[in-house]
Parts: C-alpha cells; sequence; structure tokens
C-alpha cells in the first residue's frame, strides 16, 4: 500500500519486471529463426558494431540442456525447432541499439522437414524432432515421464480402470465424437520481462515468474551451478495465466550478462509474446456408451496433445487433460490414453485450466451427444451419474467434500434450463489441484506487526492479499500490519510453484502451521510446511490425481443469427466451489476473470499458423475480449460451507464455459466440435443440420 | 529537437527525435504508469490525457504534444473521485492497464458525467484488460458518475 492507503496498483506506481533497472544496464534484442525446423549452419556476427556483445554459438557450449519436465532446450538453438528460436543473442546500451545489431547478424540455414499437427507428427515417417529427448525422462521431478524413444511423444499418460470391452458391450447405447481445439496466447498485457546480474560465481535473476524455484533448478541444471548460487526475484506480474513459468528468458540473459560483464534486461515486444509459449492446441476423440437408463458404463478418451517444439510441462499438462477429461462421474470402464507429442510450433505450456478446457470441451460435448442418443435431458443424464462422496475416481481415489450436483443445480437454475433447455447449455466439471506438492511459510514478528514470508507470485490473482488476511486473521492483528514481500529464493521458504490454484490453499495450511510453531516458541518466529503426497501411475493412471478437487459448473443461453453465424450470448453463469471465501473482492475478480477468458477461448480466441509462422502475432489480428463482448447477463456465485477448507478457484469456471456454449449450440442443432465456434462455423455446422 | 509541455501541472522542457513518440518521453521523465504494451495503440494501456483527450501514448509523436496539457496518472491525487471508487469497487488485478483505464474513465466522465451502460461499454472498448476487470471497473465508473454527480 501507498502512504495514501491506495494500493500502487491503482496509482500507477506499481513496479514489475518490466521497469527493473541496475546501473550499468544493458538490453538484449534476439536473433531468432524465420524457419519452423533447420540446422544452424553458420552465425556471423561480423557486422555487430564493436560496442555491442553478441551470444553465439561458440559461447553457450558449457551450457547444458535443460527442461522442467524434459531436458530438450538449450540456451541457443544448434537446431531451431520452430519460427521463433533464438539462435544468437545481443546485449547493447540501448533497445534500439540491440534490435539494430541483432539485424546485423546472419545466419546460414539448412531447412529439415517440419510437421505442424499433432496427429501427423505421429504418423509414420514424421520427422523426429528430438531423438535424444527420451534419455532425461528419469530426471522430471514431480512427475513420472513416460517417453515413447524413436517417436516424437514426448509423454504418454494412461488410465486404465476396470475394462473398456466389457463396458462397452454391456452398453445399449455407444457415441463416439470428435473436438479440436487450437493454439491460444495467454497475452498478459505484461509482456516477459528478465533482468540478469552476476557477482564472481553468483547469479540473481529479476524476473516475472510464477515458478521461482524450478526455475533456480532448471537454471542451476543449465549452468553447471549449485542452486544456491542462483538466487530468483519474482516481482508482482503484469498478468501471466502460465505465461511466466520456468525457463523463459532467463537462460539467454543469464548468458548474455555472463558474456557481457554487466547487467542484462530482456523485454518482449508483443510479436515475440507469440512464439515464447502458447496453449497446447489437442484433438481429442470420445467414445462414451451407457444403458438405457442412462447409467454411464464406460469411456474411452484418446488425446493427442500439440506441445510444440519443446515439451516444457507437456507431460503435465496431457496427464491433467487426460484424467479431467473422464469428468465429475461415476464409471466403472474407463480408458485414456493422452500424449504429450512434439511439432514445430512454438513451445506449449502451462495456460489458465492447464489441459482441462480441451477435455472438458471434448467430453462435456459428447455428454449432450450421448442425452440425445437417449433422448433425455441433458441435465437429468448428468445428474444420474455425478460422483459424490465415497465414490470411487477413475484414478481408484476416493472422493470426497463432493459438490458436483450442487454446482451443476445452481448453474442449471441460473439461466432457467430445466423450464427452457432449448438455446441453453450447460457444463460441470471436476479439475485437479497439482499434486504432489510442498508449500512452506514463515513469519517473523517486527515492530508494527509481523512479515510473512512466501514463495508464491502475485500475478493479479490476489495470493498477496489472501496471505495477508489470512495471517492478519490467525495472529490476530489488521491486516495493514502484515508485511508479505516479494518471492525471493535467497529468504522465501520453499513452494512447488504459484500454478493450479493452489496457492491460498495450500499457504492457509502452511500459515496455521506456522503460527502454531511462533506461539509455541516465543511469539517472535515460526515456520510451517505442508506436504500433498500423491501423484498418478503413469501407466495405469492410478494413485491420487488430486489431494482436494477444483469443481465448478457453467450454463449459457444464447440465440443464433442464421444468416451471419453469429452468435449472441444472453446469459453466461460460472459457478465455482470456493469452500471458505478468504478475500471475496479477489474471488469474485478470479471468476470474473475466468469466464471472460473462457468467452475468449469460445468464441473467437485462436492462433493462426502458416507453414509453422504466427500470422496473427498482435492485437489488432489476434483479439483478446474487451468490455462489449460481455454477455447482457453476465453473472456467477461462490459455493461456500461452514467449517470448510479454502478451495482453489483461479481457473475453475474457465473451462466450463467454451462447452456451456457450445452445448447451447448443440440444444438448437448446431453441432459444432472444433474451437473457437466463429460464425464460419456456425454456419457450416447449420449447412449439416 | 526540442519543445515544451505541461506535464501533470508543471512545465517540462523535453528533446526528442521528431519519429518518437510520447511515451518514450514520459517514460524516461519517470512516468512508468504508461506502459508499452501492444505497440499499435489498440490496448489502451499506454492511455495519457492530452488537453484531457485520452490517446495513445504509442502513436501520438512526442513533437504533436508540444504546447499541450499532458495528465498521466502519476498527476491523478489519491483523492480523485475515479481513483477512490476505482479502490472501493476493487477493479483491478494485476494494475498494469489500470492507469490507462483511469485516465479514459475521468476524460469520459468530464464530457458525459451520466453515461448509461452502452456508453461506458463503447468509452472502454479501447481499453484491454486481460485479467477481466470490466464488470468491477464499470460499476467504479458507476459509483464514481454518482459520487462526482451528487458532489456537484
Amino acid at each position: 500500500m501507498s502512504a495514501a492507503g491506495i494500493d500502487p496498483r491503482l496509482t500507477g506506481a506499481q513496479r514489475y519486471a518490466a521497469h527493473a533497472e541496475r546501473p550499468g544496464m544493458w538490453h538484449a534484442a534476439f536473433v531468432r529463426s524465420p524457419h519452423a525446423h533447420a540446422r544452424v549452419d553458420r552465425v556471423d556476427a561480423s557486422a555487430v558494431p564493436a560496442d555491442c556483445v553478441a551470444l553465439l554459438p561458440g559461447d553457450v557450449e558449457d551450457l547444458r540442456r535443460y527442461g522442467c519436465q524434459a531436458r530438450d532446450q538449450r540456451v541457443l538453438a544448434d537446431v531451431a525447432r520452430h519460427v521463433g528460436d533464438v539462435v544468437a543473442a545481443v546485449a547493447a546500451p540501448t533497445p534500439a541499439a540491440a534490435a539494430a545489431a541483432a539485424r546485423a547478424i546472419e545466419v546460414d540455414y539448412t531447412e529439415l522437414p517440419a510437421v505442424f499437427d499433432a496427429v501427423e507428427a505421429v504418423a509414420p515417417g514424421a520427422p523426429l524432432l528430438h531423438p535424444t529427448a527420451a534419455e532425461s525422462a528419469h530426471e522430471a521431478v514431480s512427475i513420472g515421464v513416460r517417453p515413447l524413444p524413436g517417436t516424437n511423444v514426448c509423454h504418454r499418460f494412461r488410465i486404465r480402470h476396470g475394462d473398456v470391452a466389457t463396458g462397452f458391450a454391456d452398453a445399449d447405447v455407444v457415441v463416439q465424437r470428435e473436438f479440436r481445439t487450437p493454439s491460444a496466447a495467454h497475452a498478459p498485457m505484461e509482456p516477459h520481462a528478465t533482468l540478469a546480474e552476476w557477482d564472481g560465481g553468483r547469479l540473481t535473476l529479476t524476473t516475472g515468474t510464477q515458478t521461482p524455484f524450478n526455475l533456480r533448478t532448471d537454471i542451476a541444471v543449465a549452468f553447471g551451478m549449485a542452486e544456491e548460487d542462483v538466487r530468483v526475484i519474482a516481482p508482482p506480474m503484469g498478468g501471466s495465466f502460465g505465461a511466466k513459468t520456468f525457463v523463459r528468458l532467463e537462460a539467454l540473459v543469464a548468458a548474455l550478462a555472463r558474456k557481457a560483464g554487466r547487467p542484462v534486461k530482456a523485454t518482449l515486444e508483443r510479436t515475440e509474446e507469440f512464439v515464447t509459449l502458447n496453449r497446447h492446441p489437442a484433438t481429442i476423440r470420445v467414445r462414451l456408451g451407457a444403458r438405457r437408463d442412462g447409467t454411464l458404463v464406460a469411456k474411452e478418451l484418446d488425446c493427442w496433445v500439440d506441445t510444440g517444439a519443446y515439451a516444457d510441462c507437456g507431460p503435465g499438462v496431457a496427464t491433467k487433460m487426460g484424467y479431467a477429461g473422464v469428468g465429475p462421474y461415476r464409471i466403472p470402464h474407463v480408458r485414456v490414453d493422452a500424449l504429450a507429442i512434439y511439432t514445430n510450433l512454438p513451445p506449449n505450456g502451462a495456460f489458465r485450466g492447464y489441459g482441462a478446457m480441451q477435455s472438458v470441451w471434448a467430453s462435456e460435448r459428447t455428454m449432450d451427444a450421448l442425452a440425445e442418443a437417449l433422448d433425455t435431458s441433458p441435465l437429468e443424464l448428468r445428474r444420474k451419474n455425478l460422483l459424490r462422496d465415497g465414490d470411487a475416481f477413475a484414478t481408484g481415489e476416493v472422493m470426497h467434500d463432493v459438490h458436483f450436483e450442487e454446482c451443476l443445480d445452481a448453474a442449471a437454475r441460473a439461466v432457467g434450463y430445466a423450464e427452457n433447455p432449448r438455446g441453453a447449455g450447460l457444463c460441470v466439471l471436476l479439475k485437479g489441484m497439482q499434486t504432489p506438492s510442498r508449500a512452506a511459510i514463515s513469519v517473523e514478528r517486527t515492530p508494527i506487526g509481523y512479515v510473512v514470508r512466501s514463495a508464491s507470485c502475485e500475478m493479479g490473482q490476489g495470493v498477496r492479499e489472501s496471505i495477508r488476511l489470512m495471517a492478519a486473521e490467525q495472529l490476530g492483528c489488521e491486516p495493514g500490519q502484515v508485511e508479505v514481500p516479494d518471492p525471493d529464493t535467497d529468504t522465501s521458504p520453499y513452494d512447488t510453484r504459484t500454478t493450479s490454484s493452489r496457492s491460498t490453499h495450500m499457504m492457509g495450511r502452511a500459515l496455521a502451521e506456522a503460527v502454531r510453531d511462533l506461539r509455541a516458541n516465543g511469539g517472535e518466529r515460526g515456520y510451517g510446511e505442508v506436504v500433498n503426497e500423491g501423484g498418478l501411475d503413469p501407466d495405469t493412471g492410478q494413485g491420487v490425481a488430486s489431494t482436494h478437487w477444483h469443481q465448478g459448473a457453467a450454463a449459457a443461453r444464447l440465440s443464433v443469427d442464421e444468416e451471419t453465424g453469429r452468435v449472441a450470448v444472453e446469459h453466461v453463469h460460472g459457478v465455482a466451489y470456493a469452500g471458505r471465501v478468504v478475500d471475496r473482492a479477489g474471488a469474485e475478480l478470479q471468476n470474473e476473470g475466468s469466464m471472460i477468458m473462457g468467452l475468449g477461448t469460445a468464441l473467437f480466441e485462436a492462433i493462426d499458423f502458416a507453414s509453422g509462422q504466427v500470422t496473427n502475432a498482435n492485437f489488432s489480428d489476434y483479439n483478446v475480449p474487451s468490455v462489449g463482448d460481455l454477455p447482457t447477463r453476465f453473472t456467477h456465485e461462490l459455493i461456500e460451507r461452514d467449517g470448510a477448507e479454502p478451495h482453489g478457484l483461479g481457473e475453475t469456471v474457465l473451462p466450463p464455459v467454451p462447452a456451456a456454449i457450445g452445448n447451447a449450440l448443440h440444444s438448437l442443432g448446431i453441432d459444432v466440435h472444433e474451437l473457437p465456434m466463429t460464425p464460419e462455423r456456425v454456419l457450416e455446422a447449420i449447412d449439416r443440420r | 529537437m526540442k519543445a515544451h509541455l505541461i506535464l501533470n501541472g508543471r512545465p517540462l522542457q523535453y528533446e526528442c527525435e521528431p519519429t518518437e513518440m510520447l511515451l518514450g518521453v514520459l517514460q524516461r521523465e519517470g512516468c512508468t504508469s504508461a506502459r508499452a504494451t501492444c505497440g499499435l495503440g489498440v490496448c489502451g494501456a499506454c492511455t495519457v490525457l492530452v488537453d484531457g483527450v485520452p490517446v495513445s501514448g504509442c502513436l501520438t509523436l512526442a513533437a504533436q504534444a508540444a504546447g499541450r496539457e499532458v495528465t498521466t496518472s502519476e498527476g491523478v491525487p489519491g483523492s480523485d473521485p475515479v481513483m477512490q471508487a476505482f479502490a472501493a469497487a476493487r477493479a483491478f488485478q494485476c494494475g498494469w492497464c489500470t492507469p490507462g483505464f483511469l485516465l479514459t474513465v475521468r476524460a469520459l466522465l468530464d464530457e458525459n458525467p451520466d453515461p448509461d451502460d452502452a456508453e461506458i461499454a463503447e468509452a472502454l472498448g479501447g481499453n484491454l484488460c486481460r485479467c477481466g476487470c470490466y464488470v468491477k471497473i464499470a460499476d467504479a465508473v458507476r459509483a464514481a458518475s454518482r459520487e462526482l454527480r451528487g458532489a456537484a
């Protein structure tokens, strides 16, 4: 808070990584491959002015491959695997000088065959993008990675629950559908920005990141350093939504700073944002069987997940897409195969929802197809099969604290679904929280209150405010007396990362431990840590996918102009099970923000590619929702229960919005299987009706 | 070239290239509230007021601002009714776009003290918020409008 008591984000005084400065700092610019797949034969920096520093292949020979789930990335690409892959870099006294120097570097390439679609990338004869990446699978942390050597599959996730052959034999009705989702841009308003500074053998990175400790680990691996010699400071971000995770610019900027012998900072241009990290495109095939009375008996899900040129956290996304696609239902026989597949598109990674949007779209649209085949209500079909407390999910875990039916009923009620299902659509979902994970927090008394140190990173989701409110409540002081500094790996206790809508829940629990410790030990300082064990066997999908489930629903009511294909969403309603709301305004903003992003996903957001080149890499051609895109009625609710724990909800009501809209169109006989539901696709579906 | 303007009420002498945009000059003067974001003038995050009119700092030539009054959010006091309304409505998340919205809203209410929902939507159409604060921003506009009309 500023001296006047107004949040610096309102006064404009807030500083982000994009504003970071150090004395003597230079600016970076990047040389990027124009080819989607090409060997770098020669990099000629002879025309770079003498007062600039060029980072060339020879400068990074000593650096090692890195990556959070597969070690398939190099600091400079020796083989460019996507348009925009960085093959050289420069540092110069000003951004303009750096850009000019980068343009002066000439690169010779030998083009290689490229592939731009996940299904094509696993067909016979597809070019092999990472012949040796499979070697590092055993080093991945917090997930068992299963590459298929000799293919472009960097991870395959399976669920085998019951026996689907038996299940389908028992089904009276079977439907099968195929769905597609495109790549999308996180489009945070603040671009990626990183400042690197060396002091002897110690590196300090000031960077917009949601994953400070993971970043420290991967940088240490790349530079062959001890983790203690890498310091990551994470200022608040001007938005992220998953874009600012793991290593993005940090290794490049650190290498430039090492060569330049001075601090170096990089801030991406908006066009560069579109070749840095995007959302996983997916092709998903669903086969669903039920008895005549609507009881679900068997489900098969096949997901081809396009992770782009480098795996990043694609294995994790494919895993989550796979189990979220089962849906919050009791199904005795389930087979899921989700493949994270390399292609020559820019890398895809964590994107709000983390794979759930894609498989919820496919799964919930198929439920409506099944309801149609059974001539039953989509609402009643779901109600009949929803998981209840004590039921086993397809991973074998027993469900507890279950609220799916409440969420679904609230969504249906809001749009008057039961009274008038025509022009309306529903979606109910389950989404997991990163498991296993660990969160630690410390509390120290100060002359005016307390300082609480947590590695949870602020990106607008309001985690700092939630921690402040929970600490004030537990310590018995005013929120204004609680200081929550920026995450700093030198002084913040360890946290897995700020993703997966886990931070309020996990830090709240850790805080309770820390306050207990503080009170038991003289009241000056306390430390608390919580560890969630679990995870899934990647070969069977059995285990604990999530120690605590994110539960929600959405409903939409719309009309369609059948001449133009334009969809007019009249009402969208989102429901999130919140358990206990810590910061009400903050929780409302998360619901609203998730739903607005869901509207963009549903109706118009897609990155367009031509031979791997992004053709809409700007905010004029790639549209994010503006105020005029909101439907007339845009409502949501947070379901709470006395005595409940806070439930994460930073993502929950994004995935159900596209499915609810798609199901509303389906109720009108307009059957769209590919996102976004553009007027062209709607018209084509009307033609097919 | 050399020129002068009034920045947040105080005279400013500045130097710039003829082809340079106003945003660069303002950032050199320490106004970090106007932010380079889309590079095309479509997102509104670099919005500043020139003689009370919202413009994209990234598309306005620094020379065009010569002799004019330029307002950034650094020049808006905490007691300003629009700023207070945004605070009360919690009309922000990450805050990157917020200064641009604040200035656009001040200009809207100066010109139209009682905008209806359609007029609010049209006035704010040039400011993007990826965090999705539009509902609370519209709430803040209506609250500020009531406050300003009540005080008048």
